[in-house]
């Protein structure tokens, strides 16, 4: 009765969770340029993943995985579906999530290594695999009700089936770690712990032994996606997009979701994206006020680059930002590999690559 | 100056010692709209109200058309035709418009009537368009503007002084308004306009005169101004050079996040203001009067409420907070050390012991069943130590300290509470240099130690030489934020402004 009144309440006055409020990009969040000014190492059809043996880049595109040595690119691998996530193992070979129902080992001691369920329920949306110096894969299935290519029908409908799995890559023994995540996109082992991102929840968490669904980082002002080791300790997490109060706002008028699912053609919802200010008849990024001599956009970012290093306990030490004014939108994987920072812009279907020493230098306090 | 209407020369004023104005010689002449810019603190506003009467000079002299004059009042600077128009104004709010207009000017018997049709043509001469009969309260900001305008020209004032006329204006009244000052320069009013927006300076004035820490930097026409060289004055001090003029060369990285702010609304002056806090850092914040720094705070750690629909979040260590009184805060561990020691920061007629056990008390809430003096003197005295307060002893009565061994008291009742988020607001307003020195080394030590400090000034070269990180507020948000090492005053006061 209480907690009734007190939604009640809340929603009457705008407080608690009907407060309709967003983080601001500030301290180590601060917005750059760095993002949008960096240099494009590859443009590509459909890039879906990164990931590095410490040598070489690889990258899921479509079907294909690439491998980048220097400035060429090679296909090691062609599948028959689309690839969502992929992973390079420590003894050799290559794991990729296939269309999101199925995990399977190409090359390698365990090729042909295949699941496309783990617990008793199906595979639907594998988006991320973390292979592990111990022989193990850390997946993440975003969600049990859509698949990986409708992720913004799992956030208006507010998912919350995502699960974070474990494969035994030596036996195929599977177990799931964690269900109901909040979308669980990107996984990564830290010691003995696994930090999972919560796209939809704005955290990073941790499960391993007394830390159980524990907050590493949490109220981002962003949706995060992948997390990949950094080399001189701690990781990058990546972020697509941005939240805004006006997708916030959505979030919580159910019937109003409900209907612009029902209705509207998901190109141009009131909803986060990828990228942004392809046709006018999206509803966001319309309109410009001039500030202190330079034009800043009025309306909400729809789309957003971000990329976070972390330091080893989880702490935001500095960014890298495509501002809503940029192109290099839609991050959703960071590598860093022989020095070099790789980014998979998705938005824009681009990688970019930024020297990781030169960051360092200029934004770490 | 010749032909001056007023005249001000070697003029200075201090209070308790310390000048607000000094050696100033500042001329008005007739019938032109002279505009004072300068810093917070600059010495605009103790400049006017010299020549109001609202305060006498410590030395120095002032001229009405040549006549040496010295008012001691307002009424007697009216007589004089000088007449002030405060930011906030002076009207009756419960009285109608004629009457605010004949207030002090009653006959012995008064006819509401006759008072009504001799406003409704002294407004119409005027061509304000207000009704006489209208209550004072019902009015906007821009009508009260009017009506006190058009008191100050029933008076016939032929100086008009105006501090900060526009802070509350909309756009259409700003321009209204304008409109009005450019009709008292027709009639021959002389018009002073104090303002921070140094847009409408270059767009009304005849002259403008740049003040800076109690000085006159300079007076020119506003033709040979543009807004870098006033920038420039206002900020461009060689005091900095002594007490804070060595630049921070290295800031500290920022801890966890310990408090944020999420798009606060608190009526008119906080408008959607987000910002976060770090442990181990010092976050400077500065903006000019009225750009709800103060405010933000002040709703954080319980002083004053937010708005009660869709106000916003405050989040201590990620957690939703909403303070209605201030002893919560303070056990949760937020204090807001104030910027009016004297009215919310002491007991005066306390000892300074006792003082501090106050503040220990309000964090221990029930804890203390009966008051210990021995816990008190206890406690007072290692505060005292640490914070090197100067007295004769621990049972001198607060009122009896200098002004910065105030201060130190004052940041004495905060830390017994040994708080996570220190917020320090003008915390060196009116000391004198060597307990400012003192009590800088203590923000920085604070800030060592991992408290997330937060530091609001209006000086800015305090907030450069103490801020890890320097947010800047204008019209009730953050609108920039600088780290220290990338920060200029000008930069920031830019963003201030702009």
């Amino acid at each position: 009765m209480i907690a009734a009144l007190r939604t009640w309440t809340d929603q009457l006055l705008g407080r608690g969770a009907a407060a309709i409020t967003v983080p601001i990009f500030d301290g180590a969040l601060k917005p750059n340029q760095i993002l949008e000014q960096a240099e494009t190492f590859a443009e590509l059809e459909e890039p879906e993943d990164l990931a590095t043996d410490g040598r070489s880049l690889f990258v899921a595109d479509g079907a294909c995985v690439l491998r980048y040595d220097g400035g060429a690119a090679t296909t090691v691998a062609q599948v028959d579906r689309r690839i969502t996530g992929l992973a390079v193992l420590s003894r050799g070979g290559l794991a990729v999530a296939l269309d999101g129902t199925e995990l399977r080992v190409i090359g390698g001691p365990h090729d042909g290594r295949n699941w496309t369920g783990v617990a008793g329920k199906p595979l639907n949306a594998a988006n991320a695999i973390c292979a592990t110096a111990d022989g193990r894969l850390l997946v993440t299935d975003g969600s049990q009700t859509q698949p990986c290519h409708r992720w913004c029908h799992d956030l208006m409908s507010l998912g919350r089936s995502g699960r974070l799995l474990e494969l035994d890559l030596t036996d195929g023994s599977a177990r799931e770690i964690v269900d109901g995540l909040v979308y669980a996109f990107g996984a990564v082992s830290a010691g003995k712990d696994v930090w999972v991102c919560e796209s939809w929840a704005h955290r990073v968490v941790a499960y391993g032994e007394g830390k159980w669904g524990l907050p590493i980082v949490s109220r981002l002002p962003c949706y995060p996606s992948r997390l990949a080791p950094a080399a001189n300790g701690g990781y990058w997490l990546t972020a697509f997009t941005c939240r805004t109060q006006l997708v916030e706002f959505v979030l919580r008028q159910k019937a109003y979701r409900t209907r612009m699912m029902k209705e509207i053609d998901p190109r141009y919802w009131i909803a986060p994206a990828l990228t942004s200010g392809n046709t006018f008849l999206e509803p966001l990024q319309g309109a410009h006020l001039k500030m202190r001599g330079i034009h800043k956009p009025w309306a909400p970012p729809r789309s957003y680059g971000l990329v976070m290093r972390l330091s080893r306990d989880g702490q935001i030490q500095y960014s890298l930002h495509s501002r809503v004014d940029g192109k290099n939108h839609g991050v959703v994987g960071a590598v860093e590999c022989q020095g070099t920072l790789f980014v998979l812009a998705k938005g824009r279907r681009r990688i970019l690559k930024l020297p990781v020493a030169e960051l360092e230098r200029s934004l770490r306090p | 100056m010749t032909g001056a209407i007023v005249e001000l020369r070697k003029a200075t004023k201090k209070y308790a010692g310390v000048p607000a104005i000094e050696d100033i010689d500042f001329a008005l002449l007739p019938g032109e709209i002279h505009t004072l810019v300068g810093e917070n603190g600059a010495g605009k506003s103790t400049l006017t109200k010299v020549m109001a009467g609202v305060v006498s000079l410590t030395s120095g002299q002032m001229f009405i058309e040549g006549r040496e004059v010295r008012p001691e009042t307002p009424v007697q600077a009216l007589h004089l035709g000088i007449a002030m128009v405060f930011q906030e104004t002076s009207l009756v709010p419960t009285m109608t418009v004629a009457q605010n207009l004949f207030l002090g000017q009653e006959r012995f018997f008064n006819r509401l009537r006759g008072i009504y049709i001799a406003a409704q043509q002294f407004l119409q001469s005027l061509q304000f368009d207000v009704d006489p009969t209208a209550t004072v309260s019902l009015l906007g900001a821009a009508k009260k503007q009017m009506v006190e305008i058009a008191r100050a020209v029933l008076h016939k004032a032929k100086v008009i002084i105006f501090d900060e006329p526009t802070a509350s204006l909309t756009p259409e009244e700003k321009k209204y308004f304008f409109d009005l000052i450019f009709n008292l320069k027709a009639r021959g009013v002389s018009v002073i306009f104090i303002s921070h927006a140094l847009e409408e300076a270059l767009l009304v004035s005849d002259r403008i005169t740049v003040l800076r820490d109690g000085k006159l930097v300079v007076t020119d026409h506003k033709e040979n101004f543009d807004r870098a060289r006033i920038v420039q004055a206002m900020v461009g001090r060689d005091m900095s050079q002594t007490l804070y003029g060595r630049r921070k060369t290295a800031m500290r990285p920022a801890g966890k996040r310990v408090l944020s702010i999420e798009n606060l609304r608190m009526a008119a002056m906080v408008k959607n203001n987000s910002l976060s806090v770090f442990a181990g850092q010092i976050t400077g914040v500065f903006g000019l009067v009225g750009s709800g720094r103060t405010e933000t705070f002040k709703v954080a750690a319980g002083v004053i409420k937010r708005d009660i629909m869709y106000g916003g979040e405050v989040l201590l260590h990620d957690k939703p907070v909403r303070y209605l009184v201030p002893a919560p805060a303070v056990r949760d561990g937020i204090v807001y050390v104030t910027e009016d020691r004297k009215v919310e920061g002491f007991f005066e007629t306390k000892s300074i012991a006792d003082n501090i056990y106050l503040g220990l008390l309000a964090k221990l809430r029930g804890q203390r069943k009966l008051v210990s003096k021995r816990e008190a003197t206890e406690v007072g005295e290692q505060l005292i130590k640490r914070l090197s307060i100067r007295a004769i002893g621990k049972d001198v009565k607060a009122i009896e300290l200098s002004g910065g061994n105030q201060q130190k008291l004052v940041i004495a009742k905060s830390l017994v509470q040994e708080p996570d988020v220190i917020i320090f607001d003008e915390p060196t307003r009116g000391v004198d240099v060597n307990a400012i020195t003192e009590i800088h080394q203590l923000i920085n030590r604070l800030a060592d130690e991992g408290k997330a400090v937060v530091v609001i000034s209006s000086y800015l070269p305090e907030v450069m030489a103490l801020s890890d990180r320097i947010l800047v507020c204008r019209m009730g948000k953050v609108v920039e934020e600088f780290s220290a090492l990338e920060a200029t005053e000008e930069k920031i006061m830019y963003a201030a402004i702009h």
